[in-house]
Formats: C-alpha cells, sequence, structure tokens
C-alpha cells in the first residue's frame, strides 16, 4: 500500500508478458546453458546426435583441468585483468578527474589524443610490442600483458569517467575547499564516492576487455604466461578436441566476470545509465 | 739378480705410481669442472623447443630425463595446440627471434620456412661424423616424408618425427558381406558401395569432415588434375580444369546422398566417432583416425572392420600423405645441443621404444616400421597395418611428388577458396562448374593481393 506512494509501482505480470520473458531468456542463455550442460557431458555423449538432453552428469571435465596446466592459466588471467584493471584505475581516474575540472584551451586537443590510442585495431599494435617485449624480456610474463591492457583500458577509463565527474557539482568540493579540506581530501573523500557507479561499471569493462583478450595474449605469450582464453583453445589438439575441457573451460572463464558482474550489477546498471537522461 | 732387479722395479713402480696418483689426485682436485664437461658437454645448457601438443612429445617427455641425464642440458619443451603453436612459431620465426632452440617444422608450413631460410641446414650435422655417428643413418627415414623437408638443391632442414598416409577404413563389412559386395578399388566402386550401404541397418555409405582442401584433392588428383599447374615450381592455381570439376562433383555427390547430416561442419572427432561406431560404414582419412576402428578401445566394430587402400581414379592413384618434423631455427642459440636433442628423439633405439612401449606407430624410420617387432603390433586381425602406412606414406617420393600442391606457401589461400567452393556445390547453391570457375578467378586474385607473381 505504502510501496503505490514511495516506490515504483508492482504490477503483476500477464500470462502472454511472462512467456515471452521465458522465451526471451531462454533464447539469449541457450548458447551458455548448451555450453554448461557440455561440460557435465564425457566426449561420446558430446559428440551424440541426437544430443541426449537427459544424461548422467560427470565432473570429470572440471577435474582433469584443474589437474592440468589450466590451473595456471586461470590465475595468470585473473592477476593480469585485476592489476591491468587496478592500474587503469589508478591511472585513468585522477586524470578523468583533472580534465574534467579543466577549462584550458587544450582540453579537447588532448582528450581527442588519449582516445587516438583506441582508434587502430589491436592487431597494428601487435607486431611492434611483439619485437619491444622480445628486446626488453617480457614476452610471457604477467607483467607484460598487464602493461598492454592498462595501455588500452586507460583511454576507456579517462573518457568513460569525465561524464561522471562533471555531473559533480563543483559548489560541493568549493565549499569543501572553503572548509579547509586540501584537493586531495575533496577528491578521495567527496568526489569519488559521488561517482563510484561510474568507477564500477568502468572497471567491469576494463575487467571484461582484459579477461576476455585473446588476440594479445595468443601473440605476447607462450607457456609460462598463457591466459584462460588460449589455455581453452589449447584443448583443440592435433588429434582431436577435447570437446568436455573445452566446455568446461569456457564455463569456467565465464565465472569470474559473472561473479564481479552480481557483485556489483546495482551500480552498474545506475553506472552505464547514468546522464542518459538530463533534467 | 732377478729377484733383485724385480724387487728394485717393484719399488721404482710403486714410486713412480705414488707420484702419478699423487699428480692424478691434485689435478683432479684443481680442475673438477672440466672433468666433468667433458663427460657431460651440454652441461648447464637449456634447451628450449616448440611443438604443437602430440602424443609423440607427451610420450617423449617420459624419456627425456633419461636424455638430460645422458647429456647434462635442461630441455624445456613448450607444448601448444596446433592453431596456436603455429601462429607463435610463424611469428618468431619470420621475425628472426632465437627464443626456440628446436621447433615443431609444420607440414604446411614447410615449404615457407624453407625457402625464406628461416631454418639451418641440417645436412652440416649429418655430414659431420663427430656430431652424427653413422649408425643415425638420414637415408633410414621414409623418403616421402622428407620431401617436405628439402629445399630446391636438396638440402635438409627438418627430419620427421610423423608420418601420416590416407587410408580408407571400413567399418562394416559384415553388411557389405551380407550384400555380396567387395572392397571398392576404383572411384567407381567407392560411389556403388556407399549407394548399397547407405540407409541399410540405420548406416550411412561414407563420413568425412570439414577440412576438404585435404580430403578433396585426392580426387581432384585421381581424376587427372591438381591444384595448382605443376607444383612448386609453377603455381598457378587450376580449380577450374575439367578434372578438378568431376571431381568436385563426384565428391560433393558421395557426401550429399550417402554422408550423415551436417557431414560439411564435422570435425574430425565427429567422423571418426561415426566410424568407430558403425554409423558410418566408409571413412577415408589420415592413418591415425582410421586405424583406431581397429585399435581403440572404444571401437564397437573391431570384428567388422577393414582397413586398406584408398580407391584409385581413373587417372592417378594419389592417396594424400603428409609428415610433421623437427628442425633448428636459423638464429638458434644453442644449436649444437638441439642436433643433439633431434638426433636423440628420433633415433632408431627411441623410435622403437615408443612402438614398443606405447604402441605408438607412426614413426618416420623404415628400420623401425619393417622390423618383425613393429610388425607383429600392427598386424590386426590380419591386416598388416604397417606395410599399408609405409607404402603409403613412400608414394610422393616414387615418381612425382604429388603432395608438392601441399607445401608450397600459396596453399593455405587457395585451400580456403577451395574449401568454400566445395561447400557451395555440396550444399547445392552453385553447380561444380560454376562453384570452381567463381574459385580460380578468386584464388588468382587473392594470390595476386597476396603479391604473388603468377
Amino acid at each position: 500500500m505504502s510501496g503505490g506512494m514511495t516506490g515504483p509501482v508492482r504490477r503483476s505480470a500477464s500470462p502472454r508478458r511472462l512467456v515471452a520473458i521465458g522465451v526471451t531468456l531462454i533464447m539469449l542463455l541457450s548458447p551458455f546453458l548448451w555450453l554448461l550442460q557440455m561440460s557435465f557431458k564425457s566426449n561420446d555423449l558430446i559428440l551424440q546426435f541426437p544430443p541426449p538432453l537427459i544424461f548422467t552428469p560427470t565432473l570429470q571435465n572440471y577435474a582433469s583441468l584443474w589437474q592440468g596446466a589450466f590451473a595456471a592459466s586461470f590465475v595468470n588471467s585473473l592477476m593480469s585483468a585485476s592489476f591491468s584493471t587496478a592500474l587503469a584505475l589508478i591511472l585513468g581516474v585522477p586524470a578523468a578527474y583533472a580534465l574534467s575540472r579543466w577549462a584550458g584551451r587544450g582540453k579537447h586537443a588532448l582528450s581527442f589524443a588519449i582516445l587516438v590510442t583506441r582508434m587502430a585495431p589491436p592487431i597494428a599494435f601487435t607486431i611492434p610490442f611483439f619485437l619491444f617485449y622480445r628486446w626488453i624480456g617480457l614476452l610471457d610474463t604477467v607483467t607484460g600483458l598487464v602493461l598492454v591492457y592498462t595501455s588500452f583500458n586507460l583511454p576507456l577509463v579517462i573518457w568513460m569517467m569525465q561524464p561522471f565527474f562533471e555531473t559533480v557539482p563543483s559548489s560541493l568540493e568549493e565549499a569543501a575547499l572553503v572548509d579547509g579540506a586540501s584537493t586531495r581530501v575533496v577528491f578521495l573523500q567527496i568526489v569519488l564516492p559521488m561517482v563510484a557507479p561510474g568507477i564500477a561499471a568502468t572497471a567491469i569493462l576494463c575487467f571484461l576487455y582484459a579477461w576476455n583478450d585473446f588476440f594479445f595474449a595468443l601473440i605476447l605469450t607462450r607457456t609460462h604466461a598463457r591466459t584462460a582464453p588460449v589455455a581453452v583453445v589449447n584443448f583443440m589438439n592435433y588429434e582431436g578436441w577435447e570437446w568436455g575441457k573445452i566446455a568446461a573451460g569456457g564455463s569456467l572463464v565465464m565465472a569470474p566476470v559473472l561473479i564481479f558482474s552480481l557483485a556489483v550489477r546495482r551500480y552498474l546498471v545506475s553506472g552505464l545509465t547514468a546522464g542518459a537522461v538530463k533534467g | 739378480m732377478t729377484k733383485k732387479n724385480s724387487s728394485h722395479k717393484s719399488v721404482g713402480f710403486s714410486r713412480r705410481a705414488l707420484l702419478q696418483t699423487g699428480a692424478a689426485a691434485l689435478g683432479a682436485a684443481a680442475f673438477p669442472l672440466p672433468a666433468i664437461a667433458q663427460t657431460k658437454p651440454f652441461a648447464g645448457v637449456t634447451l628450449r623447443g616448440a611443438s604443437f601438443q602430440h602424443r609423440f612429445f607427451t610420450l617423449l617427455q617420459n624419456y627425456i630425463p633419461e636424455f638430460e641425464a645422458q647429456t647434462g642440458m635442461k630441455v624445456d619443451l613448450q607444448l601448444s595446440a596446433f592453431p596456436v603453436y603455429n601462429q607463435q612459431a610463424n611469428l618468431e620465426l619470420s621475425s628472426g627471434g632465437s627464443a626456440f632452440d628446436f621447433v615443431n617444422v609444420t607440414f604446411i608450413l614447410a615449404a615457407r620456412w624453407v625457402a625464406a631460410g628461416l631454418l639451418a641446414n641440417l645436412d652440416e650435422f649429418t655430414g659431420d661424423p663427430n656430431l652424427t655417428p653413422a649408425g643415425w643413418n638420414p637415408k633410414d627415414f621414409v623418403e616421402g616424408a622428407q620431401v617436405p623437408y628439402r629445399d630446391a638443391k636438396g638440402a635438409t632442414y627438418g627430419y620427421s618425427w610423423e608420418g601420416g598416409a590416407m587410408v580408407m577404413g571400413l567399418s562394416r563389412m559384415d553388411l557389405m558381406e551380407k550384400k555380396g559386395l567387395k572392397i571398392p578399388k576404383t572411384f567407381a566402386e567407392l560411389q556403388q558401395v556407399c549407394a548399397e550401404i547407405n540407409g541399410t541397418d540405420n548406416v550411412n555409405g561414407i563420413v568425412s569432415f570439414q577440412l576438404h582442401h585435404w580430403c578433396l584433392p585426392p580426387y581432384i588428383q585421381g581424376f587427372g588434375g591438381n591444384i595448382f599447374r605443376k607444383p612448386p615450381a609453377d603455381i598457378m592455381p587450376t580449380l577450374n580444369s575439367p578434372e578438378a570439376i568431376q571431381a568436385v562433383d563426384y565428391y560433393a555427390n558421395l557426401l550429399k546422398n550417402y554422408a550423415p547430416k551436417g557431414v560439411l561442419t564435422y570435425t574430425e572427432d565427429q567422423a571418426r566417432q561415426s566410424h568407430m561406431t558403425g554409423r558410418s560404414n566408409i571413412f577415408i582419412h589420415s592413418s591415425a583416425w582410421i586405424t583406431p576402428i581397429l585399435l581403440s578401445n572404444d571401437s564397437k566394430v573391431k570384428d567388422t572392420s577393414r582397413v586398406v587402400r584408398m580407391p584409385a581414379g581413373p587417372v592417378h592413384d594419389y592417396p594424400a600423405a603428409n609428415s610433421q618434423g623437427l628442425g633448428i631455427p636459423k638464429n638458434a642459440k644453442n644449436k649444437k645441443a638441439a642436433w643433439e636433442f633431434i638426433k636423440w628423439a628420433l633415433s632408431p633405439e627411441i623410435s622403437m621404444r615408443l612402438v614398443k612401449e606405447h604402441g605408438h606407430s607412426s614413426v618416420c624410420r623404415r628400420s623401425v616400421i619393417e622390423s618383425e617387432e613393429y610388425r607383429k603390433l600392427n598386424t590386426v586381425n590380419g591386416q598388416d597395418l604397417g606395410a599399408l602406412y609405409l607404402e603409403v606414406l613412400g608414394l610422393p617420393a616414387k615418381g612425382e611428388n604429388y603432395m608438392a600442391y601441399r607445401t608450397v606457401k600459396e596453399f593455405p589461400i587457395v585451400g580456403d577458396v577451395l574449401n568454400k567452393a566445395f561447400e557451395q556445390v555440396a550444399t547445392g547453391q552453385l553447380a561444380a562448374q560454376a562453384a570452381m570457375n567463381a574459385a580460380q578467378e578468386q584464388a588468382v586474385a587473392n594470390l595476386r593481393r597476396a603479391g604473388t607473381a603468377l
């Protein structure tokens, strides 16, 4: 009763709407569900036609993944994606704040210059990165991957975070400064909490970019810093594809992103839609 | 006197011996490292090698500790998936890298790597008796498997560790016998057997998989055509020759009429599975994919299977063959150590151990394949699989090297075009002639765009 006054009106969905939602959900989730059910099947069952939908599930594919080198690749992926996301945010968020508050003539030119690095396809940078990394000994290292992903994520952070900072009224900062707070305190304690949804959304996008990257990981790693997406492809052997492991690996690769996204979904929605309606 | 002399002699000998022993002991104490280095000349060397994952290397890894103990070197063997390895090794070699001391020379990349001078000439090692004992015998490798690793002058840049020979597996000989059908020996007989068996007892006449540019060329060559005019010297594509069109039509009809639905997108695994469970009667592919119907524990058709030569065409009898080799990058840091490893890994002793201890039969040493032990292990239901393998693997070296089309660097471009054209025909989108005319134009355009002078 009171909900009607304070929050959005709750309406019970009509059966037709429920069916539509169910069908859409099944369609959207079917590739994921198919992959997931494959991961619990033996190779024989996976290749059976027509595919059996009722079967005795096995954890054999997951077990063999962790007995092999996949676990190390998974850790490599986690490390490179997490560190590069953190580094891009540490460098990019203050830069975005500075740019949003800067009223000088070079602002647009500088912003554009930062974005230029994202305008060429990754393939254009691959060979220079490969040769340079070989020269300085960063080939097949997690550090090398962190640096590449950071360099690609930095423009994204700067460009994504600027509009969030612009929505924070300058008067708030001025009031804090008048009260004696330093610029650092204003930034860390007043401005940053207000753009937290933006940071969460940006962090997810950065993490996704690094986590899902295949191309740079393929070229810049060998066996020591191999990441999970490359490790999944590694089950496509000359003598046959290990379908069960590919499916189990694919499902596991999805898990951290899913968990991370669920954990910050509230921020993600508000972060991604912020600024969509001005009023 | 004699006694005295003898006594003197004995005293003198003892003193001299004592001095010699003392000096030797002092020397050994002062210079211990050179003495060790003499017995293990590669002590302290870390040898880095790369290849795609394959059972051969998985098995070899069991023996590597023995090699490390013998030589003192440490072997860091990096194994990746086939596409991943090819991508990484291609980039490493093309950019003059020295990260690897030995590499797998992939069949489809062999010609490019050899022609571009990316590999070390192994004749320099085999020609030096200090580096290669006579017993190693480079000529023991099956000639047909060695062809891809030679340059125009005949210098060798790789030695093969695995051979693939295209054979035909028949999983339901029981059905064929019931119908009074014999093993097909010609393309016409193949079509007839497929037609007769298809649908009987829910069995498909034939099965294949999506790598059409591997499965189709033996038919094109069988009808008298080829992929290029005269590879490797003349690489003008000949995809719209009457023979190629006839072959595409023939093979497309086989798959359209007698193969399981969806066969055009089948992987090798799916095709093998269909074959091993008896759902498809005929499968024509490399021996490693076919012989499991007789050898694998998963096979449900062990008692009703036969493995034989693939049928011959009206003009040629050219079953496909390939091999994979080990080579040394031109800029490798430890070439001698790498050669030591290759020599050991491909020695007759290790090859024989792989056969005897693990049943790994796709080795390339003739002396091993022709040995009594090999024959015993690879004769199943009275079928000598080793002899069949050796026969097919050796064919490209006898007379025309008909597999040359596959080792030229232009092949991947033309192969892709051929794949697409075949799919258009097999799915009924285009007639064979129209598809192959378009493919020819496309192949020529793609090659020119890639900078090939035709």
